[in-house]
């Protein structure tokens, strides 16, 4: 008997190899895999609180806003000057750059159109909401609501209304530079403007963040070679071709042992959720609060999908009513972000703290404890050869580069 | 735990615990759940209280999207419990995290039913619905209704 089954045992493990070379996708594996396609990604949900989220000439608009300059306080910062379509709508630097040096990472966006929250702490419930909060910033756009609404009625005054169906306000009744938000003397200026011309910066300034949302969602996620590797399991087509063996084991890792997917799910690489997985704040910075205050901030800005410059009715905004509030697991919790693209976009985590994909491995496999709040994460085991392996899977993720069209002859 | 049972194991029971461990790494599901998971959603509470079932509005139960339940709640001769306050919790107990939004149940017209609003599941897997219901009266039960998404 014995030697019967030392034989299977020898038989089993002489196997294993092979095994790893040809995958057997269990039926479970296959649904995860398949979910993580972005055949199952539909459109973005519609945003009800963004009533030109889906025309034509406010995504015109939208992309002329986010490459123009003059919406900062120096002439020199615009949207895309960190979220750069090089960089996959970011930039390379640990913490973004604007006017003076920012506290995060910048966020890539092509894929933010599909998330219910924005920004790192998720302080934002809506795109054009998100797109309002760098403008006034003091390192990023460093600009005031009363200036953007001055540069829009100088510069965009037509495809505005064209847009909105309305006049913007009339500059020569504004100050120069104004918002509740802003330094002792822009607080002061907006304290001295009418009721109803602080509302129509305000309209004005919503509609602003709003056309560049119109444009940030048609921003589409371009496939890569998973998704061609992807396509063709179960579908009597021989996928070795173009996945290599490590690249397989990698995937089998992420979707089993090294548990990504727990967080990392669905077509964007993303349960669109918050996660704290302790990652050590910036040298000389202290613990960052995360979701725990962001939710808070999300609850409390007027720009919000229940506030006055919303085009929902308040029953409409699931999300921001049924949001979590009060729970120990958004202390120093950050949005999970999408892994499309993941291979260039280092460094790495809220605030650039990890150069490189190793050192994101090393740190989950590591699963050190947080410094503010609880970190989700528990030591992972992997081997050197499995760290190396996710990475090779995760390269895997990078967008095809689009091909310029032929010629024809 | 493979290693040191290697080291400890000997004769035929511990080869065979080897195998059964190598072959269920080489084809354990990405969700590991309990083999013998109860899925009704039609149940009585964990002690007797009440009877309580629950269906949601969509099917298929839909992933990342914000819908709404309903709830059903009688005694256990079927008679409607109405005017209860039924806390609302839940989350994937293999991953160790809650649910990702703050359901609320709230009374419907009908004696007995209820609406629960703001259910939202961001994956696939085992997830767990928990009601906590309290009667009018005074009676109060716990009820687990097990999800696979």
């Amino acid at each position: 008997m014995k030697p019967v089954l030392a034989a299977i045992a020898a038989s089993v493990l002489a196997l294993a190899p092979l095994a790893r070379a040809a995958p057997a996708w269990t039926p479970e594996d296959l649904t995860t895999i398949r979910m993580l396609s972005p055949r199952a990604l539909p459109k973005p949900a519609p945003d009800p609180s963004n009533r030109v989220a889906d025309m034509a000439a406010a995504r015109d608009l939208g992309r002329a806003l986010f490459s123009d300059a003059r919406f900062s306080a120096n002439g020199q910062v615009s949207c895309a000057s960190c979220h750069q379509p090089a960089h996959g709508f970011t930039d390379a630097l640990p913490v973004g750059r604007g006017v003076a040096e920012g506290a995060r990472r910048t966020m890539p966006i092509a894929a933010a159109a599909h998330s219910p929250w924005q920004f790192w702490d998720g302080r934002a419930d809506s795109l054009w909401a998100q797109a309002l909060g760098p403008v006034e910033n003091p390192a990023e756009h460093g600009f005031t609501r009363t200036e953007v609404a001055r540069v829009l009625a100088t510069n965009y005054g037509t495809a505005y209304r064209r847009v909105f169906g309305r006049r913007l306000p009339d500059p020569s009744r504004l100050p120069g530079r104004a918002s509740p938000l802003g330094d002792t003397s822009a607080q002061a200026a907006w304290s001295r403007m009418t009721p109803s011309d602080q509302q129509a910066v305000d309209v004005a300034f919503a509609d602003f963040g709003k056309a560049i949302a119109a444009y940030e969602r048609a921003l589409s996620v371009r496939p890569g070679r998973f998704d061609r590797y992807a396509a063709t399991l179960g579908g009597g087509t021989s996928a070795r071709a173009s996945f290599s063996a490590d690249e397989v084991a990698g995937l089998r890792l992420f979707i089993g042992k090294a548990q990504c997917v727990t967080c990392h799910n669905g077509p964007l690489f993303t349960n669109g959720g918050f996660a704290n997985t302790g990652v050590a704040p910036r040298p000389g910075r202290p613990p960052d609060a995360g979701r725990v205050a962001g939710i808070g901030k999300a609850l409390a800005d007027p720009f919000n999908c229940q506030g006055a410059y919303s085009d929902a009715p308040p029953d409409r905004c699931d999300e921001l009513e049924f949001a979590v509030r009060d729970s120990p697991e958004l202390d120093g919790a950050f949005k999970v972000p999408s892994l499309r693209g993941v291979a260039r976009r280092a460094p790495y985590m809220h605030a650039g703290q990890l150069r490189s994909l190793e050192e994101v491995l090393d740190h989950y496999n590591q699963a050190p404890a947080a410094a503010i709040g609880h970190s989700e994460l528990r030591p992972l085991h992997l081997t050197g050869l499995e760290r190396r392996q996710i990475i090779t899977f995760l390269r895997t993720l990078d967008e095809d580069v689009p091909q310029p069209a032929k010629a024809s002859r | 735990m493979t290693k040191s049972t290697r080291s400890r194991g000997r004769g035929p029971r511990r080869t065979i615990l080897i195998l059964a461990a190598i072959a269920g790494f080489a084809t354990a599901p990405a969700f590991a759940r309990p083999r013998d998971l109860d899925r009704s959603l039609d149940r009585p509470s964990d002690h007797g209280v009440f009877r309580v079932a629950v269906q949601s509005a969509r099917t298929p139960v839909p992933l990342f999207r914000v819908h709404q339940w309903s709830l059903r709640i009688t005694d256990p001769t079927g008679k409607p419990v109405s005017g209860a306050v039924v806390a609302v919790d839940g989350g994937m107990p293999d991953h160790r995290h809650g649910l990702p939004t703050a359901p609320r149940a709230a009374a419907s017209e009908v004696a007995g039913d209820y609406v629960i609003n703001g259910v939202k599941f961001s994956m696939p897997g085992w997830w767990v619905l928990k009601l906590a219901v309290q009667a009018p009266d005074g009676r109060s039960d716990t009820v687990t209704f097990n999800l696979v998404l």
